[in-house]
């Protein structure tokens, strides 16, 4: 799961980044609304935290320019703008939810997990496959009540094969949603994560579809 | 500075229109008045003129028929021709007096007045007052007439050389000339009378003139001041909030008037921008750090940490209430608004269903008449219904309803819930500020209260009521836009 932070105070930016990437998230930054239009524009994100009042170009026309695009990826809003008409307009600009600061952090934890669980049709916090269980909550899966355990890359990798399970899910795919902007990527350090989960999970779960990617099945 | 207000009279500065006629009125009081006295006199003076020369006409004529006879008796020797000198009483008479000689006794002269006198005069003598016109010269007197009244006399002194038997005026007579008084008189009423018929149609005249005058300066004031009462009428539409500026076509000496007006009403609603964008930045500027102390203290188990933790909140809470504050204060000058109800309402409930999306709860929108609107600003208006709404979406278990209708100048718009409810007795402390229900809701107890002081500044209110689907029910009284 891959998430965009757009926040132009640097220490509220670097909070938000060093909770987001506890809770499991590969994170990338942006100061200003430049950077955060091309940045949403051209990578694949899950989410995206976007703040309002940013210089150069204000994150309504970010988040305009992004939806006129076709990039439908969820928007959380989270600016300390909290009339309701900037929540209305923020709303109508095409965010997915509205968050005013001072906000906690659990809140806004809260809101992405849900907003990305969403996304991806599921209803429920915990995400079942088979005898995997995902919690979203605590970033913990477990096999039959045995909880795993993880590195934050198999569980990013895990996580997002779950948000999408029973489709097939390319390998560049997982690479750009695991790994944050500046992350020094190598394709073949997927199969070694691929691998070291098949080890950790009950066998047949992941499958590999050749030439296309990798699967996650309960049916398997 | 103050400038203290100029003092005018109560009437003339209660009233443009009072001030307008009281002058115009005047004008035409003062001029009909002396145009009346003019006119008048100058036809008086007319027929005393003609009333005189007709005396003199007379007077001449009587000069010329004057003869001494033999006896040296004065008589005329034609009668005049004028037939009121023979009717007795007629108003037209004459006389002549012979002029007493040194030494005549009193009774002597007594006996010289009246020597001759016209028929007219019966046997009245006039009795005029001692006078001694040189030759050729012509006297006017008022003298007592027969009948009571006044008459208008004129008399010349004629002497007559004895046994020439023809009157001379001419200067230097020889000292055994006789000398006579030639008298003609008329009655006053004579003249008086032409002059009284003349001062009623005078009158009348006028009159009528004053009265079109008074009429034309009452249509001119009425005419002339229409355009303020259009422009009173287009300020109302403004106050009601029909119209954002002063529309219509005004004269052009109320044109400026009302280009400065519209030029002050852009520049409030500039102003009162300009104020929320300041308060919108004080918030962004104040928040941002809150959060982030808010964050560092999180999750660290200390007493320094609950200290922030507890005074950020605080903080939030104070910034909340006072920018609400703020924003209230800065609302209600501004003229003209009217915010159509329905959009508002549509996209509120758009908002709340992504905002509370995770609730999945069933928000019910009533339809609404189109053209239900609220009297005042946008902003202000979605601040009410948002804070109400997210309420009723924080506590529902699954629906929300709102509905909205006009009731006498006024919008009722309810909004209900199927959560747990506020009991009554709570009702009240909730409207209060910052008291909250349930500290378990975030950011409950400030909403009603910032929504319930909104209402009241615009003259609305909101009250508290139990709901049929068995939560609360919060109806928002506000003034529509009719």
């Amino acid at each position: 799961m891959r998430i965009l932070i757009v926040e132009d105070e640097a220490l509220l930016q670097k909070q938000l980044a060093d909770a987001l990437r506890t809770a499991g998230y590969a994170v990338d930054t942006a100061s200003n609304g430049v950077d955060a239009h091309h940045l949403g524009d051209s990578a694949s994100y899950d989410a995206i935290v976007l703040d309002l009042g940013l210089p150069q170009l204000d994150g309504i026309s970010v988040l305009k320019k992004w939806r006129a695009a076709g990039r439908a990826m969820p928007v959380l809003i989270l600016t300390a703008r909290d009339g309701w008409h900037e929540k209305v307009a923020g709303i109508d600009a095409g965010a997915d939810d509205y968050l005013t600061k001072p906000f906690h952090m659990e809140e806004l934890l809260a809101r992405l997990r849900a907003l990305i669980r969403r996304t991806g049709g599921h209803a429920s916090a915990e995400l079942l496959c088979g005898p995997l269980t995902l919690d979203t909550r605590n970033s913990r899966a477990s096999v039959n009540g045995q909880a795993l355990t993880l590195t934050s890359h198999e569980y990013r990798v895990l996580a997002y094969l779950m948000h999408h399970r029973e489709q097939v899910i390319s390998r560049s795919d997982l690479i750009e949603h695991i790994y944050a902007q500046d992350f020094d990527r190598d394709s073949n350090t997927v199969e070694v994560f691929i691998g070291r989960l098949r080890k950790k999970l009950p066998p047949g779960l992941i499958e590999t579809v050749r030439g296309l990617g990798y699967r996650l099945t309960a049916g398997g | 500075m103050s400038v203290p207000a100029p003092h005018f009279p109560l009437a003339a500065r209660g009233s443009l229109r009072i001030r307008l006629l009281a002058g115009t009125l005047f004008w035409i009081a003062a001029s009909i008045a002396v145009a009346a006295w003019g006119l008048s006199s100058l036809f008086r003076e007319h027929v005393a003129t003609q009333f005189h020369a007709e005396l003199k006409t007379h007077l001449n004529q009587l000069t010329a028929h004057l003869a001494v006879d033999g006896e040296e008796q004065a008589t005329l020797s034609v009668p005049l021709s004028d037939p009121r000198l023979s009717l007795p009483y007629s108003g037209l008479y004459w006389q002549v007096d012979a002029l007493a000689a040194e030494g005549d006794s009193a009774q002597a002269r007594a006996a010289r007045a009246g020597l001759l006198r016209s028929r007219s005069l019966w046997d009245s003598v006039l009795a005029v007052p001692p006078d001694a016109p040189a030759d050729g010269e012509i006297h006017q007197h008022r003298v007592a007439g027969p009948g009571g009244g006044w008459l208008g006399m004129v008399e010349r002194v004629v002497r007559i050389d004895e046994g020439s038997g023809t009157a001379a005026g001419a200067a230097g007579a020889k000292p055994a000339a006789r000398a006579f008084r030639l008298i003609i008189a008329a009655d006053e009423t004579l003249m008086l009378e032409p002059i009284s018929r003349f001062n009623g149609a005078l009158w009348l005249a006028l009159g009528i003139l004053a009265a079109g005058l008074v009429i034309a300066a009452l249509v001119q004031v009425i005419v002339g001041l229409a355009p303020l009462r259009s422009l009173r009428a287009a300020l109302g539409r403004v106050r009601k909030g029909d119209a954002q500026r002063l529309e219509g076509q005004f004269p052009a000496e109320i044109t400026p008037l009302v280009d400065e007006f519209n030029t002050v009403l852009v520049q409030n609603a500039e102003v009162i921008e300009r104020a929320r964008t300041q308060a919108g930045n004080l918030a962004h500027a104040l928040k941002t750090p809150l959060s982030v102390l808010a964050n560092a203290a999180s999750g660290k188990d200390n007493e320094l940490a609950r200290l922030v933790v507890g005074q950020v909140d605080t903080a939030k809470r104070q910034v909340d209430y006072h920018l609400s504050r703020a924003h209230v204060a800065a609302t209600l000058r501004v003229a003209g608004a009217r915010t159509p109800l329905r959009p508002a309402l549509e996209a509120l409930l758009r908002t709340m269903r992504r905002i509370h999306a995770e609730r999945q709860l069933e928000l019910l929108l009533h339809p609404i008449a189109e053209n239900l609107a609220f009297r005042g600003e946008e902003q202000d208006l979605q601040e009410m219904l948002g804070n109400l709404l997210d309420n009723a979406c924080k506590w529902a278990s699954r629906h929300v309803e709102v509905a909205a209708r006009a009731e006498s100048g006024q919008l009722l718009i309810t909004i209900e819930d199927d959560g747990q409810g506020i009991a009554a007795a709570d009702r009240h402390a909730v409207l209060r500020r910052g008291v909250r229900a349930d500290q378990q809701v975030p950011g409950s107890g400030l909403g009603l209260s910032i929504v319930d002081e909104l209402a009241q500044l615009y003259g609305g209110e909101l009250s508290l009521a139990d709901s049929p689907l068995g939560g609360l029910r919060v109806v928002l009284k506000l003034p529509a836009v009719a």
